[in-house]
């Protein structure tokens, strides 16, 4: 990063005029992209590196860096249609170099071409170049680059928000080990998303509090959309995220308005929802969470539900509509059948009396004559054990620790002691002949 | 003009006359030809080349199949609603730069949508959500689908069975009748954990039938543990309350054997 601010075009052409020999192709090529108000300090250069050096055969790495240096000077000055001239530039250089070396500079100038055109809003266009790129890192077992490419397409698809493709692809793509930690972090916040709109809240709210804990802390913005997306899927799973998860450095003021819909949740109010939602409704179609949000309705009527069931041992359905502040056209009818479900569903324990019309609340029994603590606890201690034999197994003792380092006399002396030795048998077998 | 597109636009029309007679069988065989005809355009998907008369083929492939998607509603054909649907989806995606929007986009799209609550498709019914822009969720007919759907979710039954009254279009009514089936079998799940017992008129009611005999035969067929007993459907039987419970004896022995196992590695 220190690098990146020192970059200026001075700085850059010097630096190019050093690596590439001036007059050839690839050195024309970036230093077009350059701006040309330090034309005399560039003929300078080329004047004298021209009749210093004859001709220079620059290795690809070294090219492929220039490449990388232009193209992140261009982002920086915000000239993003030169920026995605020069990565596809890059990129179709790219496709015919074959060497390992290149791998890890590669990736990172995939990770440019995608910026530059999401910068433009042109994402779509290079799709069907992403997954050619693709292709190709899979036939040369280029796994960092497969690891960049699949993160990029997923970002691809996930950006024109069609869900269906990215886990389709996402299903098929050979997996294995992750390379990069930020490459990893960023396919578990993708993977999270995914799973968020399939409806499958458990693997999502896994993966999305993976990727923000993983992620590193100079991160900021990653983490705090990993968040934003980890709150919600907790109110969707129906527990209700901590305070302090709000309260952390620097994301406070992003993630305000998450923590007054948290409220409004825990609380079961169904209008504190609708202004919530209302009052925010900006955020959240920014943070492409306005979907999510509507989901959330009905799990605030079912917490609402169940305060009631707990508060009371008996209440008509009229007051159950009143108090969950319905705001139907017959809230008496929909308040009964929404309480059958819940019953059905196992959230609250009551019964229906339909010829009183009201709502009988079932005696919470003692649970501890029954076996459910005995359940509660078995879990927790094969936690703990299972942990315990994972750090048992995880232990690693630095190599050769326990044996003194020999010094070189030391060394010296046990050689001459093994060739004696070696000597001695020796005569020993003369002898015996 | 084209005398390829001339030919399909003629078999189209009467295509379409055969629709409006409502000859379900002569529909199919023209339907069939058509899908047929349209492969020898290389400008429809997947190949989208932009031959001179593109825009017109496009079209007119458009309307065949958004023609095809209504027939197999009225047909009542599912899967053939299924494949016509994803034909035609391309047309409203990656072609919708390049076309005038369709009158009958969004009542196809709500139909969809409509077709995957049916189906108990939840997790793709969302998926479909999150592709639609901000002015298409405002239109009637997917507002319509989307509100069901959220009163399935609650558990607002009665609320899903009055929106049959106020469909935006008739095509819808097939699916409505589907759905107020899936709506009765839940509702007869609900009431038999939420209440004792049901007057049988109450049971009617709540279960849509609209004579005595039906409510008996379905109890009959579907739900043979709900007793009938002087004018009141009885759901659960009388349970014996605070059943002496046995300790289950062989977890908890499994249980203890195995902390006392791990608590040996302990060194």
């Amino acid at each position: 990063m220190a690098l990146r601010r020192k970059l200026k075009a001075q700085v850059l052409c010097a630096f190019l005029n050093f690596a590439l020999s001036p007059g050839s192709e690839p050195h024309n090529r970036l230093a077009a992209h350059l701006p040309k108000e330090d034309e005399h300090e560039m003929e300078f250069d080329t004047a004298t590196s021209v009749s210093q050096s004859p001709v220079k055969h620059p290795l690809p790495e070294l090219e492929i860096y220039c490449y990388l240096l232009v193209l992140i000077y261009l982002i920086d000055q915000k000239k993003y249609s030169e920026a995605k001239a020069c990565s596809s530039a890059s990129v179709a250089r790219l496709k015919n170099l074959n060497r390992r070396t290149v791998d890890v500079l590669a990736s990172r100038l995939y990770f440019y071409y995608s910026l530059s055109y999401e910068l433009t809003g042109d994402l779509a266009e290079i799709r069907g170049n992403l997954l050619a790129l693709h292709r190709i890192a899979t036939l040369r077992h280029d796994e960092l680059g497969q690891e960049t490419l699949l993160n990029l397409l997923l970002r691809n698809y996930l950006h024109y928000n069609l869900y269906d493709q990215a886990e389709k692809l996402r299903s098929k793509a050979p997996r294995f080990e992750a390379h990069s930690n930020q490459q990893f972090c960023r396919y578990l916040f993708y993977l999270g998303k995914i799973r968020t709109i399939q409806l499958e809240y458990t693997d999502a709210k896994e993966s999305l509090l993976q990727a923000a804990r993983k992620a590193p802390v100079a991160a900021l913005g990653f983490r705090v959309q990993c968040n934003k997306w980890a709150i919600i899927v907790r109110l969707l799973l129906g527990e209700i995220p901590e305070r302090t998860v709000f309260m952390q450095k620097g994301m406070e003021n992003a993630l305000r308005p998450y923590f007054e819909l948290t409220n409004a949740v825990r609380i079961g109010d169904l209008e504190l929802f609708k202004s919530v939602a209302e009052k925010f409704s900006t955020t959240f179609s920014s943070d492409r969470t306005h979907n999510l949000i509507v989901r959330l309705r009905h799990n605030v009527i079912r917490t609402g539900l169940r305060n009631i069931s707990i508060s009371y041992s008996r209440i008509s359905l009229a007051d159950v509509a009143k108090k969950l502040r319905l705001d139907t056209a017959n809230p008496v009818a929909d308040a009964e059948s929404i309480v059958a479900k819940a019953i059905r569903d196992g959230a609250i324990d009551a019964t229906i009396d339909h010829a009183n019309g009201w709502m009988v609340s079932k005696e919470t029994g003692d649970i501890y004559s029954t076996n459910e603590p005995q359940i509660a606890f078995n879990s927790r201690i094969a936690f703990c054990l299972n942990m315990h034999n994972d750090a048992v197994r995880a232990l690693r003792f630095p190599p050769n620790s326990h044996k003194e380092k020999e010094s070189a006399e030391k060394r010296r002396e046990r050689q001459q002691q093994e060739q004696e030795l070696a000597k001695h048998i020796a005569e020993e077998d003369d002898d015996e002949f | 003009m084209d005398p390829k597109l001339a030919e399909v636009s003629q078999l189209f029309e009467r295509f379409k006359a055969a629709c409006a007679r409502e000859d379900v069988d002569t529909c199919c065989n023209v339907l069939s030809k058509l899908k047929v005809l349209l492969t020898g355009f290389s400008s429809l998907p997947p190949l989208f080349e932009d031959t001179p008369n593109a825009i017109h083929e496009l079209t007119l492939a458009r309307d065949i199949y958004e023609h095809a998607v209504l027939l197999s509603v009225k047909i009542g054909d599912q899967d053939a609603f299924e494949r016509d649907f994803f034909q035609l989806k391309p047309y409203y995606t990656d072609a919708s730069s390049r076309l005038p929007p369709s009158s009958q986009e969004y009542m196809i799209l709500g139909l969809n949508l409509l077709r995957l609550l049916v189906q108990n498709r939840i997790a793709e019914f969302h998926t479909e959500l999150e592709l639609l822009s901000s002015t298409a969720l405002e239109n009637p007919c997917i507002k319509h689908a989307v509100e069901l759907e959220q009163s399935f979710m609650e558990g607002a039954y009665n609320r899903v069975l009055s929106a049959k009254q106020t469909v935006p279009c008739k095509t819808y009514d097939y699916f409505m009748d589907l759905l107020a089936k899936t709506v009765r079998d839940e509702i007869a799940g609900c009431s038999e954990k939420a209440y004792g017992y049901l007057s049988v008129s109450d049971a009617r009611q709540m279960l849509l039938f609209s004579s005595d005999n039906e409510l008996l035969q379905y109890i009959k067929e579907e739900q043979p543990e709900w007793e009938i007993k002087t004018g009141q459907v009885i759901f659960q039987k009388a349970k014996e309350s605070a059943s002496c419970k046995e300790i289950p004896s062989l977890q908890l022995i499994n249980q203890t054997l195995s902390y006392a196992r791990e608590l040996e590695r302990i060194v």
